[in-house]
């Protein structure tokens, strides 16, 4: 069970006070009409899932409730850095 | 209807006890979930300091997120509902129950399913946090006595567990 | 049959004998003995048989790497623990111990016959034998494999133990309290650091409990220790598993060393967070391997050591020494300096250092250097043993009743490559010792590679003049595995060791290869010719040493396996005998039979109710999120596929939810209590997932919006009134709320009182009568339906479960999200397009409703389904043909999602899915199912009252 640091409590906790949220750094179309099919599966389906250091998002769903962007390794399991929602790419 | 209706506790009014703990039930009370960018925008609503930093408790407001307080005061008080301000204020009185844990064995009975370290958690504190698979909401009222708030449809079981961990 | 108990010695309790049974013959051991020892100190040789040749067995070892003597221990029904080794057992009054993997005894074992045909057992014999035919697996050859297989029996019963469970934290772990263990933990004693240590033996000292001139300082460090008011001592406790962030699984055995365990919990587990580890676990000593080093009566010389000096028990009255290492020599001394007889010293190595061979000169002990065992007789016990020299030659026997094997010594990394820390090998002792560390942990002592115990020779297989391929040298004891298994992989065209452990299965029984990995890994590199560093190292992983699913499981069984959620009127639904279902988490009554009833005809009966008078069902399940803030409805709007900017206050709305790929996710009817606020509804399963969704949106998509979302789900208790008759009955409950059909439509909420509790009343149907939905604060609940039903006596008012709910709701055509979706569901394939609004410029999910497979021909689209036999219920699930005629496998056109009896249509209705359905109107399609296939037509989905009559009074 991995320590998270949330950026919003600023406290390392439990693993299992989070819930993972996927790919970081995608953000909705402000409007999505404008995009094409091909855009718009890129945006819905196409992940990075890279080996090594992944921009991702939790949730401290079962702390501050907020959610907030991490980088961590995905083949060591270790946490480089995490960073408050909006803030830019680390 | 002139005759009211009584109320029903998920888990028993009466007290249990083991040996260097006592768990049970507090009385019902007022509870409201405060939400508002700024802590400041809710000192002017209700004229009360409320805390800035997550965790903190301040006259019965604890702070549990950026943008998140939960007030708890005594049953009946009412507050105003902040209409039109860009101030969330929502009634969760009967939403959760709160099981006061006292003793000198109140931590360590606690730390059997929650991961926080409360060797290390100072009395004021409070945080939303898991116990097992049970959400709760840990407040530290002294060393020896801690508030537990959980919602009340997990609260039976949060009751076995205790108890039946406090009894061995 | 001739170990004994020395006269003095060991630090059993000899003025506490205790009577103890092993397979049924009673004996007596002393307090501290464990069952290893207790049974040697009888004469016991013999303690289990092996895995697959069942070739009888005895002791290797004396601690948990022991690989031979897994045992049993029946503490009474449901209590029955296979596979515990015998010395980790400790022994205490009416302890009953049994032997394993023999049929019908210990000694007189049928199974014993695979010993005999071992030639046909290579390596890789089960994959290659059983390959062929076929047909034969399934009937034949798995049952019988089935059968002989497996390592002792696993308990039928229940366990009735409980177990329990805790987080620690702490700045210093330490794993293992032997000297290295004891010296780490009495710097860090009197600092301001929480120290915890933990040993997995029943008492702290490790390798110092077998060596009584260190006995003084144990007391006083112990004692310093316990004195410590920073420090915590764990014993009997095993850490299995060491995970990221310095999160360390442990294992605390409570009570199966008591006589009488009462109702404590029998064993705990210990999630402990450490700042800092410090890992002194020590090193295993090696086997060596030739033929017959599996007989009872061989074991390793530190073993013997330790019977002798901690347990007063000598392993034979003859001892012989077979050492490719100095530390079996001084183990020998000790033995013989304790009174027990040695027969010889025998060490492969030409020559050992000059004091070695003093000792043993004045002790008058026999040395053959430049020799090794090549044989030993006796097969439940060690009577001679047969020695050469290197070259083959001199042949000679020697009688001695046990063989001690000093092979050297292998540091215990096993937690430290579960931390992923880095291993590197160490020539000087033929082993790997830890490298870099991935966590905050270091090594000390003889875990480090620190193994202070002089030299020695490293060597895969002692050499013999014999026929290597016909002899049974044991690698892995408890898997069976000899050192031609490992060259026949090798043969065979192995060559990474990861791959000749799973053919071999080397290293892969419980003990996890604990005194296998080692000599595998060197006779697999004298094989290949390869350093043994080209060849790789298998990967330890936990468990450290196998656990109990109690520990691991704790109290989670029963009423603690899960949290179930029930409401505040469960416990009348319960007193008046509701049969329960679980919806998500929650609890909930499904129908309430009355005495004879059935659960059909309890349906029909609520339902025929509900469209009579009045029925009476607990909704409080249903998820409820409260969204407050100005721009609350422009949120909404983001959020549904249809318009909520307009939604005027007191009016309710249903709301379509979509994921972004444009299937729906859930629905639920909403109100508008205020232009700022809203009291949303949303599936009973879906109230978590939903709320999760309008969060992710909120925070991260649209986090200027000034809203914000509150779960009250809990808040209220909500119950559902549904009938005719529901208004005349909840007419005088309510205060302040005018309930005629003018001044409170269908589709409104309006706040007020009833019985004088404030409530939030709604007036919605899932059913297609009249209908309100009484929301008032959770405790009121259950008083507030009492109060109802006793008013609603006079309109015969029937309680009714989640059963009805559903047959009234499908004859009204209500989708049940999950149930007539999937998740591959878009509102047009449910024909849903009224609830999404054309003109909206966006919503969540919008732009997926143009995708090109979103619009193509032939989706599966929600229809009706009415079949030919107006009796035939159809199956939910039950696939859909369009003929019944083609060949098999035929092509499936769709499902049926939902089926009921409808006692008010007096037929059977069904929803299903069905390819392009909805232009399929009036078709007949064919349902195969157990028997028979049923036909039927697909339909409109509204069954009843399709001009919703009854709503609008």
């Amino acid at each position: 069970m991995i320590l998270i640091h949330c950026p919003y409590c600023d406290e390392k906790r439990a693993e299992i006070e989070f819930a993972y949220a996927g790919e970081a750094h995608i953000s909705r179309p402000v409007d999505p009409s404008t995009y094409g099919d091909e855009e718009w599966e890129r945006y819905l389906f196409i992940r990075a899932n890279p080996k090594g250091r992944h921009h991702e998002r939790w949730r401290h769903i079962h702390g501050c409730g907020r959610f907030f962007n991490a980088v961590r390794d995905t083949v060591t399991d270790k946490f480089e850095t995490t960073y408050k929602a909006g803030e830019p790419r680390k | 209807m002139s005759d009211l209706l009584t109320r029903a506790e998920p888990v028993p009014t009466a007290p249990f006890a083991a040996d260097g703990v006592t768990i049970s039930l507090a009385p019902p009370m007022a509870r409201y979930s405060l939400r508002a960018r700024q802590g400041q925008a809710l000192e002017t609503l209700l004229g009360v300091k409320v805390p800035k930093k997550i965790g903190a408790t301040e006259g019965g407001i604890a702070c549990l997120g950026p943008d998140e307080w939960l007030m708890r005061a005594p049953a009946g008080t009412s507050i105003p509902m902040a209409a039109g301000l860009a101030i969330a204020v929502t009634d969760v009185s009967e939403r959760s129950i709160c099981l006061c844990v006292e003793g000198p064995r109140a931590a360590q009975l606690i730390m059997s399913g929650c991961p926080q370290d409360l060797e290390l958690f100072p009395v004021g504190k409070a945080t939303r946090t898991i116990f097992e698979t049970v959400e709760i909401i840990l407040i530290r009222n002294s060393n020896d006595q801690f508030h537990i708030e959980v919602w009340r449809s997990f609260s039976s079981w949060l009751w076995t567990a205790l108890t039946t961990t406090a009894s061995h | 049959m001739s170990g004994f108990r020395l006269p003095t010695g060991g630090r059993v309790d000899r003025s506490r004998p205790v009577r103890f049974s092993f397979d049924g013959v009673s004996y007596t051991g002393f307090a501290g003995d464990t069952l290893a020892s207790a049974l040697l100190a009888n004469g016991v040789m013999l303690f289990g048989r092996s895995f697959k040749y069942h070739r009888p067995r005895g002791l290797l070892a004396a601690g948990s790497e022991e690989p031979n003597a897994l045992v049993s221990v029946d503490r009474g029904p449901g209590r029955f623990t296979p596979n515990l080794r015998a010395t980790n057992v400790e022994v205490h009054e009416g302890l009953k111990a049994v032997s394993q993997n023999r049929w019908p005894s210990l000694k007189t074992d049928f199974g014993a016959i695979n010993d005999r045909l071992g030639m046909f057992f290579p390596a890789g014999f089960y994959n290659k034998t059983f390959m062929w035919p076929r047909s034969f697996w399934d009937k034949l050859y798995e049952p019988a494999i089935r059968k002989i297989a497996g390592l002792g029996d696993a308990p039928t019963e229940d366990d009735p133990d409980q177990y329990a469970a805790t987080h620690a934290h702490c700045d210093l772990l330490i794993i293992g309290a032997g000297p290295a263990g004891i010296d780490a933990a009495l710097e860090a004693a009197g600092t301001n650091r929480r120290v915890t240590v933990i040993d997995e033996q029943d008492e702290a000292g490790g390798s110092a409990l077998a060596d009584p001139s260190l006995w003084q300082w144990l007391e006083r460090s112990m004692k310093a220790l316990n004195d410590a008011p920073n420090v915590t001592i764990l014993t009997r406790t095993t850490a299995f598993g060491y995970y990221h962030d310095n999160f360390i699984g442990a294992v605390q055995r409570l009570t199966d060393h008591l006589p009488d365990d009462g109702d404590a919990p029998r064993e705990k587990l210990w999630r402990i967070r450490a700042g800092e580890v410090i890992l002194a676990q020590g090193a295993i000593e090696r086997p060596l391997v030739f033929a017959g080093n599996d007989t009872p009566g061989v074991m390793l010389s530190s073993a013997a050591k330790t019977f002798a000096n901690r347990y007063g028990v000598a392993v034979g009255k003859s001892v012989a020494l077979m050492a490719t290492h100095d530390s079996g020599w001084h183990d020998v001394f000790a033995l013989a300096k304790a009174g027990v007889g040695i027969a010889a010293i025998i060490d492969v190595r030409d020559t050992v250092d000059a004091d070695l061979l003093k000792q043993a000169a004045d002790l008058r002990i026999t040395v053959k250097l430049s020799h090794s065992v090549i044989g030993v007789s006796g097969r439940y016990g060690v009577k001679t043993i047969e020695i050469a020299h290197n070259d083959g030659t001199g042949i000679r026997s020697i009688a001695c009743d046990a063989l001690l094997m000093a092979g050297g010594w292998t540091p215990s990394v096993h937690l430290w490559s579960h931390s992923k820390g880095t291993l590197k090998w160490c020539d000087d002792i033929g082993a790997y010792v830890p490298d870099q560390p991935n966590e905050n942990v270091r090594c000390v002592g003889a875990c480090a590679g620190a193994c202070n115990f002089g030299q020695g020779a490293v060597i895969d297989v002692l050499p013999t003049p014999m026929d290597q391929s016909r002899i049974k040298a044991f690698v892995d004891f408890q898997n069976d595995v000899t050192a031609k298994d490992i060259k026949l992989a090798v043969r065979e065209g192995f060559r990474s060791i990861e791959h000749i452990k799973r053919y071999t299965t080397n290293g892969m029984a419980t003990d996890q290869g604990k005194t296998s990995n080692l000599n595998g890994l060197q006779i697999a590199s004298t094989a290949l010719a390869k350093p043994i560093t080209d060849i790789g190292l298998t990967t330890f992983r936990p468990p450290y040493t196998p656990q109990t699913f109690g520990a691991l499981a704790g109290h989670a069984k029963g009423a603690l396996f899960q949290a179930t959620r029930t409401t505040n009127i469960d416990s009348w639904a319960e007193e008046h005998s509701a049969v329960f279902e679980l919806v998500a988490q929650w609890r909930r009554a499904r129908y309430f039979p009355k005495a004879g009833e059935d659960m059909h005809a309890a349906v029909n009966r609520e339902c025929v109710a509900v469209r009579s008078s009045v029925g009476i069902f607990d909704a409080s399940t249903l998820g409820k999120i409260e969204v407050v803030g100005p721009d609350a409805a422009e949120f909404l709007n983001r959020m549904y596929t249809n318009p909520w900017k307009a939604l005027e206050p007191g009016r309710c709305r249903y709301g379509l939810l979509l994921k972004e790929d444009g299937f729906i996710t859930d629905d639920g009817v909403s109100a508008r209590l205020a232009p700022d606020r809203f009291h949303l509804t949303t599936t009973t399963g879906g109230a978590a997932r939903v709320l999760n969704m309008m969060e992710d949106y909120l925070q991260t998509e649209w986090p200027d919006l000034n809203v914000w979302l509150t779960s009250t789900t809990e808040q209220y208790a909500v119950i559902a009134l549904q009938g005719p008759n529901a208004r005349k009955l909840l007419e005088p409950l309510v205060e302040g709320i005018d309930l005629s059909a003018e001044a409170f439509p269908h589709m409104a909420i309006r706040e007020g009182a009833i019985c004088g509790i404030p409530t939030r009343l709604f007036r919605v149907s899932f059913t297609g009568e009249l209908g309100f939905e009484i929301n008032v604060p959770t405790a009121y609940g259950r008083a507030l339906w009492e109060r109802i039903m006793a008013e609603g006596d006079r309109y015969d008012i029937t309680p009714y479960g989640t059963e009805t709910m559903h047959v009234l709701r499908a004859e009204k055509g209500f989708i049940i999200v999950g149930q007539d979706t999937d998740g591959t569901v878009t509102p047009y394939d449910a024909s849903l397009d009224w609830a999404v609004g054309k003109k909206k410029l966006d919503f969540v999910g919008k732009r997926s409703l143009a995708r090109p497979d979103i619009v193509a021909a032939g989706r599966k689209q929600l229809v009706g389904l009415l079949t030919d036999d107006p009796n035939v219920v159809l199956e939910e699930g039950a696939q859909i043909v369009a003929d019944p005629n083609q060949p098999i496998p035929m092509k499936m056109i769709g499902h049926v999602t939902s089926s009921y009896w409808s006692a008010t249509l007096g037929r059977s209705i069904a929803m299903a899915l069905v390819a392009g359905g909805q232009d399929k109107m009036g078709e007949t399609l064919h349902i195969p199912m157990p028997g028979k296939t049923h036909t039927a037509k697909i339909s409109g989905m509204v069954f009843y009252d399709p001009q919703g009559a009854r709503l609008n009074v």
